[in-house]
């Protein structure tokens, strides 16, 4: 009877004890740590900007960076992560066999990926327009002038069926040629071998910035399809790990909001000027604990990788060939559409 | 069938008098090849003019590339990213020695002298654990570099390697299952080799990739790229099957019952009588089959491995080399050639070898 009345006490401890643990244990970081590395996906090529290779055969891109910024709160170390090079295609799929932890991979939050693929998403942290780009030659200012005329698409991607909707819906009659990848997309589109094609905002800039005879050769379109949200997709049923992802990525806006940054945030560390720098940079404990992880991960993180800003600058901005304006991808009191959730 | 044999060549020199009879003998003869050899010469012009004359060579002078010549900058610059994918670029030296020790190998199991089961066997087994320590490295105490890191050439050497070997014995048996005279045997070997065949390569890679990890256990998954190199072995072995089938088709029956006349047991006529010529006549859709696998190891782009053509679109994958994706492809389009033609050399001198045999 006592051991009875023992046992009972025990389950109802736990009970009362489980929500503040649940709150620190995701089953996938756990696996992380235990593992010692961050599997992130990569690319069977290159991606501009996203996800490159540079001369010493290492993995560079906004996305790149993020993922090991995510190394970096999680394990401490951004050489721990692991770049698995997958197509399109098979991202989802080796998501969800446990080939990859995490998709960062310019992946848009759709429903159905949302829904039927068993996906969750994380805030978005870019966005990316989806516009038309035609030969200057052509004399075509928007989609309706390219009636008859061949559309460049990429396989399976959203952008193929947004055009073609879009094409429907304006009654235009255009055919569509499709490409696996996005240079053999743009291969082929300066080969003359279509009219136009449909890129995502990104992906025309890069084209412009790096064609190198006449940038004034190719017009992007006045229509806009879209402004795709791209978000980390992570399996559904580790919501944890969705908080993780999260936080680290409001983490990296609100560095940049409070301007902490990877040269300055040892110093900003010392002598916190805010109690929410304080809170962020670990000098106020209990952020760690929350997430299960260290009270320092955001610390170590921007110390590794610097805050969005930087991100974004070193891999499309202003120290990257490609100089891509912000523009929606700031912080939204710069004009952008990005926030951060609050930390309290 | 005597005009088949007065064509056969007769040497390298060149017949003059049946040259100019051929080309030049009518005012229209002449017309013709006039005008076909100078739309020729300047193709090829057009073609050394952009690939040699008006080229940039060195990474250094990028700035002086232009649309007209060829950039081999981006070669200069990038070669090592083409040829050992993502492999650390300190750990460069263990990829090369790799890939010379393959290459060796396939150089060394040319030569008759290697041609027996034991030699070729040993050779190949210690060129293989040779590379797979090398470029694994954990083995030899040196730092590991898993298998996602392989890529380039590197890469296709190994797919291509261990598919060939892998599935030759496979199909092999595969044959030799087909012909075999127990219904239940037949009837699995027929089945397996009609599934595969009608599934296309890229399906049975895929699922191999990224099906069956949900399907399976994790102990029972291994590496992602043994999975994929079991499968394309299958699928290589069920094709090389109906070669040598072929090649079992055209040995007259009377043969295996005088092998059994003479009292030789079945794996005896098979290995001294029926195999050597199964080989002979199986042999020019065999190195077929070698050169369509080698080229298709490309596919595997497909599933996220890092071969060559994938490092090349990596190479110019950019900005700085991102308008010099031609001058990548013709790399790799060279690196191809060289491993192909090589291939089909080395199958016509076989084929030469073997008839003299056959004499």
């Amino acid at each position: 009877m006592l051991k009875k009345v023992v046992k009972a006490g025990i389950v109802i401890t736990a009970m009362a004890a489980a929500p503040t643990l649940a709150s620190a244990e995701s089953a996938t970081v756990k696996q992380i740590q235990e593992r010692g590395t961050l599997l992130c996906s990569g690319h069977n090529g290159s991606y501009f900007g996203f996800v490159e290779v540079n001369d010493k055969n290492e993995w560079k891109g906004l996305d790149i960076d993020l993922c090991r910024a995510l190394t970096t709160a999680i394990l401490g170390d951004p050489e721990k992560s692991q770049i698995v090079p997958l197509s399109w295609a098979q991202r989802f799929p080796a998501l969800q066999s446990g080939d990859v932890d995490i998709i960062i991979k310019a992946t848009g939050w759709t429903m159905g990926r949302d829904t039927e693929l068993g996906l969750q998403f994380s805030v978005p942290y870019f966005f990316g327009g989806t516009q038309f780009m035609a030969h200057g030659d052509l004399g075509v200012t928007n989609a309706k002038d390219l009636e008859g005329g061949t559309m460049c698409v990429e396989a399976g991607t959203t952008l193929e069926r947004l055009a073609a909707n879009y094409m429907q819906t304006i009654g235009t009659n255009v055919s569509m040629v499709s490409y696996e990848k996005a240079s053999e997309l743009r291969a082929a589109y300066l080969a003359n071998r279509c009219d136009a094609f449909v890129g995502w905002g990104p992906n025309l800039a890069v084209l412009r910035a790096t064609e190198i005879e006449n940038p004034d050769a190719h017009v992007i379109l006045d229509d806009k399809l879209s402004s795709e949200p791209i978000a980390a997709a992570m399996r559904q049923g580790d919501e944890d790990f969705v908080d993780v992802v999260n936080w680290m990525l409001a983490a990296l806006m609100i560095a940049e909001e409070e301007g902490i940054t990877s040269a300055n945030v040892e110093e900003m560390t010392a002598n916190p000027p805010n109690p929410r720098v304080a809170r962020l940079l670990g000098v106020d404990p209990g952020m760690g604990e929350r997430l299960g992880l260290r009270d320092s991960w955001a610390a170590e993180m921007i110390a590794a990788m610097g805050n969005m800003e930087e991100i974004y600058h070193r891999n499309l901005g202003d120290n990257s060939p490609y100089k891509l304006d912000r523009g929606l991808n700031n912080l939204w009191s710069h004009g952008g559409v990005l926030y951060a959730p609050i930390l309290d | 069938m005597a005009d088949v044999s007065s064509i056969a060549p007769t040497g390298s020199r060149i017949d003059w008098a049946k040259l100019r009879r051929r080309t030049i003998a009518t005012p229209k003869d002449t017309a013709i090849t006039v005008f076909v050899a100078i739309i020729m010469g300047w193709l090829v012009w057009l073609a050394l003019d952009w690939a040699i004359f008006k080229a940039v060579w060195s990474a250094d002078n990028v700035d002086q590339c232009s649309k007209d010549g060829a950039c081999w900058s981006v070669v200069h610059a990038r070669h090592r990213l083409i040829l050992f994918g993502l492999y650390p670029y300190d750990l460069h030296w263990r990829s090369t020695l790799a890939c010379v020790v393959i290459i060796l190998t396939v150089v060394l199991s040319c030569f008759p002298t290697i041609w027996s089961f034991k030699r070729l066997g040993t050779l190949w087994i210690t060129a293989f654990s040779a590379y797979y320590l090398l470029m694994e490295g954990s083995l030899l105490g040196m730092e590991q570099v898993t298998t996602d890191q392989w890529g380039g050439l590197a890469l296709t050497l190994f797919l291509f390697a261990s598919v060939v070997l892998l599935g030759m014995p496979m199909g092999l048996g595969l044959a030799l299952m087909r012909r075999s005279s127990m219904p239940v045997v037949r009837l699995f070997a027929s089945l397996i080799i009609d599934f595969i065949r009608s599934l296309p390569l890229l399906t049975t890679l895929f699922t191999a990739a990224v099906v069956v990890p949900i399907l399976l256990p994790d102990w029972l998954q291994g590496d992602k790229i043994w999975r994929v190199i079991i499968a394309f072995a299958l699928f290589f072995a069920c094709y090389q099957a109906e070669v040598f089938r072929g090649g079992f088709q055209a040995i007259p029956k009377g043969q295996f019952e005088a092998g059994k006349a003479l009292g030789l047991g079945y794996w005896q006529i098979l290995g001294r009588i029926v195999l050597p010529q199964v080989f002979r006549h199986a042999l020019p859709s065999t190195v077929n089959m070698v050169v369509v696998t080698f080229k298709e190891t490309a596919i595997v782009i497909i599933i996220g491995f890092f071969d060559i053509l994938a490092s090349a679109g990596a190479a110019f994958g950019t900005a700085l080399w991102a308008p010099y994706y031609m001058e990548v492809y013709v790399f790799v389009a060279l690196i191809y050639w060289s491993f192909i033609f090589s291939l089909g050399q080395y199958g016509e001198y076989l084929k030469r070898r073997m008839t003299v045999a056959a004499r």
